[in-house]
């Protein structure tokens, strides 16, 4: 990263002039201005989001699109108070955290063990078939099996269903981290006299909980987001978040600023976490086959 | 030492045998039956390859076919022509480059169910502000952009490109910043433009980098199902019904599951060569 800025700043800039004319102030202005009016209309989409769920039903439906209004809370009183929302945010909540913890405790010792192993590379390719399986692909035995072993409607169904992708998941990213670690360190420890599970627990894991917590966060995002596997595997009591909102948009009478609340709920906490996890988004989003440092 | 490795990668292995194995062998056997759970004819008799004669000659799959290859093709052709031209600005900025790069990740990370209900709020035709926006410019008329196929197949592109136009540019962001500093220079003295060196220097050095990303893109486009559940459903007609939609439709809309497996399978094996192809390159590359 700071090599390319290095190179930028070094190219030699045939346009510069020592004088301060009103003309290149302009050229200044225009030089922010613009990318900023671009990222505002290019975000767009995501505010108007945000501002409805603070509209009253007047404000939303005003002839024209309007930005200055009186802000209300009552769409997501309505929908978290008032209607049920509350306990799909829990089921959410329980789903995503109960499926990162069985990943990360069945993936990071095997995600290690893979690390350090030369062979391999068969589990390893199955594993990036499996993160690059269609859910739909999956949605049907799953649905028929969930059927009949009774699990439909139960969070252990859903949560199996999870770990579909999130153990894949945890197993590739973690892998890239422990590679990362030099081998030389196992071999101190396992000198001083620590057995293999020892050296995983007690010198490598301390080392990579950068590591370990993008790939907690990014497990969480990944079961947070998913719309599938919870609209064919849950019904009234474990309904997910995302799987709610649909059910909201009626042909009679949509209530779009309790939408646009759910919506916004749904929404919020990911973006606001994407920023911790930054810098390994790349590797997030490819499940982790590709590092982008 | 050997127990120690059996212990480490055995529970992984058990869940994913039983979460993952065991169901994908669980619909290939489907797709050897008639079964549905709604139709008592359909008990799960063994018919051997009919569900697959029937997909060849099923004239709505491959209407759904055709859509998502459009879909995917347009779609991820204008994301690497945009990430290509985003990312090189990106790697031009100095001070503002971490704010931009943060605010263009937005909308990958975001929940994609979500991302069309933006989409759909946006284009609302009593009261989105693109719907507005573009009823002004004269392009459309007082029923909305959905209304119309093109128009609603425009629409998914639009919002693809929108969402995953920045992965394309943050892989190309990374090509560039791994780029070996010696070519370029020894370009600049040669008297090489600042075009010149993005053509005829870093773009060839970066190809890998974007062949994986579109690969990427491609895999996860085929998948696409969320954003166009909630933003069309798959209407008007069938103009957006993309794969995914088509076989929600089969399998959970009709219940005849056996040819919903069916209809996995086969979208399962294009997958996996997608990924075989997908293997060898990053094995190439030697960033596996």
């Amino acid at each position: 990263m700071t090599t390319t800025d290095a190179r930028v700043e070094t190219r030699p800039q045939r346009t510069e002039q020592p004088r301060r004319t009103p003309r290149r102030a302009f050229v200044t202005v225009l030089s922010v201005l613009v990318p900023a009016a671009l990222m505002l209309a290019y975000l767009s989409p995501i505010v108007w989001l945000v501002l409805t769920s603070f509209k009253n039903r007047v404000d939303i439906f005003s002839s024209a699109p309007t930005v200055f209004f009186t802000p209300t809370l009552a769409n997501y009183v309505e929908a978290f108070v008032d209607k049920g929302f509350t306990e799909n945010l829990v089921n959410s909540a329980v789903v995503g955290i109960a499926s990162t913890l069985i990943a990360l405790l069945v993936g990071l010792p095997a995600a290690y063990s893979l690390s350090r192993a030369s062979k391999g590379e068969g589990f390893m390719m199955a594993l990036l078939a499996a993160r690059l399986l269609p859910a739909m692909v999956l949605a049907v035995p799953l649905f028929v099996l969930a059927s009949n072993l009774g699990l439909r409607d139960t969070y252990a169904g859903l949560i199996a269903a999870h770990l579909t992708f999130a153990l894949p998941f945890t197993v590739w990213m973690m892998r890239g981290f422990f590679l990362a670690v030099p081998v030389a360190l196992d071999e101190a420890a396992q000198l001083d006299g620590c057995g293999e599970w020892g050296t995983f627990l007690r010198v490598i894991m301390p080392i990579v909980k950068p590591g370990l917590a993008a790939t907690a966060i990014f497990c969480l995002i990944n079961s947070w987001n998913e719309f599938l596997f919870a609209l064919v595997l849950t019904g009234r009591e474990t309904q997910t978040l995302p799987v709610a909102i649909p059910s909201l948009i009626t042909p009679i009478g949509t209530s779009w600023g309790q939408v646009a609340a759910v919506g916004t709920v749904t929404v919020m906490p990911v973006m606001i976490v994407a920023f911790i996890v930054q810098k390994h988004i790349v590797a997030g989003m490819t499940g982790g086959a590709i590092s982008a440092e | 030492m050997r127990w120690a490795r059996i212990g480490m990668q055995a529970p992984s292995l058990v869940i994913l045998m039983l979460v993952l194995a065991f169901p994908l062998v669980y619909s290939l056997l489907l797709s050897f039956q008639s079964y549905s759970p709604v139709d008592p004819a359909a008990d799960g008799r063994w018919i051997g390859l009919d569900n697959y004669a029937r997909m060849f000659t099923d004239t709505q799959f491959g209407q759904a076919i055709l859509v998502t290859l459009g879909y995917v093709v347009l779609a991820v052709a204008l994301e690497t022509l945009l990430g290509l031209v985003l990312g090189i600005w990106l790697s031009r900025l100095v001070r503002t480059r971490r704010l931009m790069t943060s605010l263009l990740l937005l909308p990958m990370i975001a929940t994609p169910l979500v991302v069309g209900l933006m989409f759909s709020f946006g284009l609302n035709p009593q009261f989105g502000y693109m719907t507005s926006a573009l009823q002004s410019l004269g392009l459309i008329g007082e029923a909305g952009v959905l209304d119309s196929p093109v128009g609603a197949f425009a629409a998914l592109v639009v919002m693809d490109v929108w969402e995953w136009t920045p992965f394309i540019a943050l892989m190309v962001l990374a090509g560039l910043s791994a780029a070996p500093e010696a070519q370029i220079q020894a370009a600049q003295l040669d008297g090489c433009s600042t075009f010149q060196i993005y053509w005829h220097v870093m773009l060839p050095m970066i190809r890998p980098v974007i062949g994986v990303a579109i690969l990427f893109r491609a895999t996860e486009a085929i998948r696409m199902f969320d954003q166009v559940y909630i933003l069309t459903g798959g209407g008007p007609g069938s103009a957006t019904t993309v794969n995914d939609i088509f076989q929600y439709r089969v399998s959970f809309t009709a219940f005849d599951m056996s040819y919903g497996a069916t209809l996995g399978i086969a979208t399962f094996a294009v997958v996996v060569t997608l990924t075989w192809v997908l293997f060898r390159y990053l094995n190439r590359r030697g960033a596996a």
